[in-house]
């Protein structure tokens, strides 16, 4: 089993290998981090400090490997205190670009391929093509059947929440794809003639950092707000563009593609990539209004607020901006401020 | 947006300040010569900025650790952004309208001070508007990401260089293309052509400057050490501001004399020398004339900083000026803090603290700078094999609202305290 630490580490390398690729999410609800804290020290994200945290209490133990990306300052620095501090048999990081140029996507494909080199030195193996079209293929079907679940969720009353929609999505991170699919492919059945379905006092999106705890979303959906759709890492950033094999590339130009095109984490270069395909799903999803939480610390994400907001108003859309700590469940000042909000726009509506 | 409303550049009061500080160290004969130098040379680069507009010369605000060589090849005003929020703070202790503009923008507390305040001072029309933004991704997440905030508040177009976390041929080939590709935008956007030989002399200086700053490690190593307690931050500000400028070499060169003389002569920075300390990033500028008063009360001593004065090996080659400056990156001090953190890093603390005989290291945790203060741990450990004591200093490099001039005396004398008893 390999633990990866952010969205931009090529899953399918992995599962190629024959291992399990397991998501490296710390722990999803709020928690006391003085060992986090102690190693990364307080000005980190809670994100990194969580995942930590958990490596040091041990928590990570049955993992083979870990592997990161340059992606941000945490990652980056989570990796390295990791790896001084945490006995994992094989660490592998990559450096990612933060442009779409052609350059950039040699680039990448060149660190894609010593990845894969050095996984296969570690396990002794040949990752083959095969392999590899094979394993796109049932991570591609994972996306494909993400996707239907979101379209879904463009209903006037979808049957499903924004809070299952993140269990789902937890379970995708950490179950081996193939039973994932089977029991997606199950649930999409279930759901086509579902007589469930969910009214809102307003269609929200969630965006900003990294989040995998359902509460949060249950608290907002709790009062009255539907969350249709989020710009997450852990949710349609994980999902949203398929690998595209054709016969011009090899499997690993194809999945490096795929993984530096895709809809893109703040930390990419220009924003207004990440920002247009934030208003396109505002649109699709027919969206009154966002919540934008960003971890206390994740840079990229606070820097991109002022520049999305305006570009969220431009289109009508009102913007709540709340500053958390990594698993919070939005109890408390949170759910006083949702509250407002789903009162604003309710107002606007009128 | 914000208006200027009759507000004061903020440059002004950089250059009155170096100006008196030349005319005070000009009537002192006491006084290191290099440091009326030093100042008359900001004075000058924030002149130049001042007037550039007026002067019809082309403005390019870029930030730290970006090739300014490539802006004075072409004859292009730069302006270094986070050395200039510092220089505000350093010489106005006085950021506080900055800083909150910064916030009124929308910009969190936790994107650090330099950053912020240099946002709220563009918004304010207390700095020059750039003719372009360029930016890198050196050293942070908080470089990256200010440049495209930047280009809208002030209305011009940028670049962005995506550097690349680690170091093979690969890398450098694309550093390469990062490189070259800004030269083509900053000749479209300026109409000016680069000017290979002169990049070229540039280089060539450049490679004399470093090896000037080699040369100054050297004599800091002495015992009692020549340079001041604080004086690093000049040679930082050189590294900043003037690579490969003449006045940068002269400078750097009267300084090796000057400080060749006091090692000669046995003469310390601080009489007695009895604390030989590492500094670990940069000290909260608004109390830098504090610290070097606390320094010299107590005998202590900055002899060295693994990440802005401990340069890496190597050598430029002015017959190859493009590609000796991608190199340059790789061989910046503050580069082993980039790329995975390895035994470059590590190894490069531990030999710095034998080679300059260090009594103990001050890590300054600047809150907002989350790439530097994830080090802490791992630095306080490898240090700790050696027996080498670390104080960290919660503080902000720009922000006077972290902590005051009293705690960090508090934390200090409990400090030297400590290694006095170890002694």
């Amino acid at each position: 089993m390999f633990g990866w630490l952010c969205t931009y580490v090529p899953e399918e390398i992995i599962h190629a290998a024959g291992a399990l690729p397991v998501r490296i999410t710390g722990y999803s609800q709020e928690m006391e981090l003085e060992d986090g804290t102690a190693y990364l020290y307080i000005n980190s994200c809670s994100f990194s400090r969580s995942c930590l945290q958990l490596g040091l209490k041990g928590e990570y133990d049955y993992l083979d490997g870990v592997i990161g990306g340059s992606t941000c300052d945490g990652a980056r620095r989570l990796f390295d205190l990791w790896r001084n501090y945490i006995d994992t048999p094989f660490y592998h990081v990559l450096t990612v670009p933060r442009k779409y140029t052609q350059p950039a996507h040699d680039l990448y494909n060149s660190q894609v391929a010593q990845f894969k080199t050095h996984l296969e030195e570690f396990l002794n193996i040949q990752i083959t093509y095969e392999s590899l079209y094979q394993s796109t293929g049932v991570y591609n079907e994972a996306r494909a059947l993400l996707k239907r679940l979101y379209e879904l969720r463009k209903f006037d009353n979808p049957p499903i929440t924004g809070a299952e929609t993140m269990e789902v999505l937890n379970a995708c991170f950490r179950m081996p794809k193939e039973l994932f699919n089977e029991w997606l492919r199950s649930l999409l059945d279930e759901l086509a003639i579902s007589d469930n379905t969910h009214t809102s006092r307003a269609r929200l999106m969630v965006v900003g950092s990294v989040m995998t705890n359902p509460e949060f979303i249950k608290s907002i959906e709790e009062q009255g707000g539907l969350v249709v759709t989020d710009e997450l890492c852990t949710s349609t950033r994980y999902w949203s563009d398929p690998v595209v094999l054709d016969g011009d590339k090899t499997p690993v130009e194809a999945i490096s593609r795929r993984y530096l095109n895709n809809f893109p984490c703040a930390r990419m270069f220009p924003s207004d990539e990440r920002f247009n395909r934030i208003l396109d799903l505002a649109r699709d999803f027919r969206v009154d209004g966002v919540i934008s939480q960003i971890i206390r610390y994740c840079v990229p994400y606070a820097h991109d607020l002022p520049l999305l907001t305006e570009r969220l108003k431009a289109q009508g859309i009102p913007t709540l901006a709340l500053d958390v700590e990594y698993g919070t469940s939005g109890s408390g000042q949170i759910r006083t401020r949702v509250q407002a909000f789903l009162e604003m726009l309710e107002a606007k509506r009128r | 947006m914000i208006g200027s409303q009759g507000r004061e550049n903020k440059l002004n009061s950089i250059i009155r300040a170096c100006r008196i500080i030349v005319k005070m160290n000009q009537a002192s004969p006491e006084r290191r010569k290099s440091d009326a130098m030093y100042y008359q040379m900001l004075a000058s680069y924030y002149t130049r900025l001042l007037n550039a507009k007026k002067e019809g010369e082309f403005v390019a605000a870029h930030t730290v650790f970006f090739p300014a060589e490539i802006l004075y090849a072409m004859d292009i005003v730069p302006m270094h952004t986070e050395t200039t929020t510092w220089m505000i703070a350093l010489f106005t202790g006085d950021s506080a309208d900055m800083l909150s503009t910064g916030a009124e923008l929308g910009l969190a507390s936790e994107i650090c001070s330099p950053h912020r305040g240099l946002a709220g001072a563009f918004a304010l029309g207390v700095l020059p508007r750039p003719s372009v933004m360029l930016w890198s991704n050196l050293v942070c997440d908080n470089t990256a990401k200010s440049g495209e905030l930047l280009m809208e508040i002030n209305h011009c177009p940028g670049f962005f260089i995506d550097h690349p976390f680690q170091h093979s041929e690969d890398e450098e080939k694309y550093l390469l293309g990062e490189l070259t590709d800004m030269i083509h935008f900053l000749e479209e956007q300026s109409g000016r052509k680069m000017d290979w030989d002169r990049l070229a002399d540039i280089v060539a200086r450049m490679d004399r400057q470093i090896k000037l700053l080699r040369e100054i490690n050297e004599l800091r190593k002495a015992i009692p050490t020549p340079f001041s307690p604080q004086g690093f931050l000049q040679l930082l500000t050189i590294d900043y501001l003037f690579p490969g400028r003449p006045d940068a070499i002269e400078y750097l060169e009267t300084l090796r004399d000057e400080l060749a003389e006091r090692v000669k002569a046995g003469q310390g920075a601080v009489s007695p020398e009895r604390f030989r300390l590492m500094s670990l990033f940069i000290p909260p500028m608004y109390l830098i004339g504090f610290l070097e008063k606390i320094s010299q009360e107590y005998g202590a001593v900055s002899v060295t900083e693994p990440f802005f004065t401990y340069w890496g090996e190597g050598d430029l080659d002015p017959a190859k000026p493009l590609e000796s400056v991608a190199k340059k990156s790789y061989m910046i001090p503050e580069m082993r803090m980039y790329g995975p953190l390895d035994e470059r890093a590590l190894n490069g603390i531990v030999s710095c603290a034998e080679q300059y005989r260090v009594d103990g290291a001050v890590y300054y945790a600047d809150v907002g700078c989350r790439h530097t203060c994830a080090t802490i741990k791992l630095f306080k450990d490898v240090l700790d094999r050696i027996d080498v004591p670390v104080l960290t200093l919660d503080c902000d490099v720009v922000d006077p609202t972290i902590t005051s001039e009293e705690d960090i005396r508090d934390k200090l004398e409990q400090f030297f305290e400590l290694l006095e008893d170890r002694q």
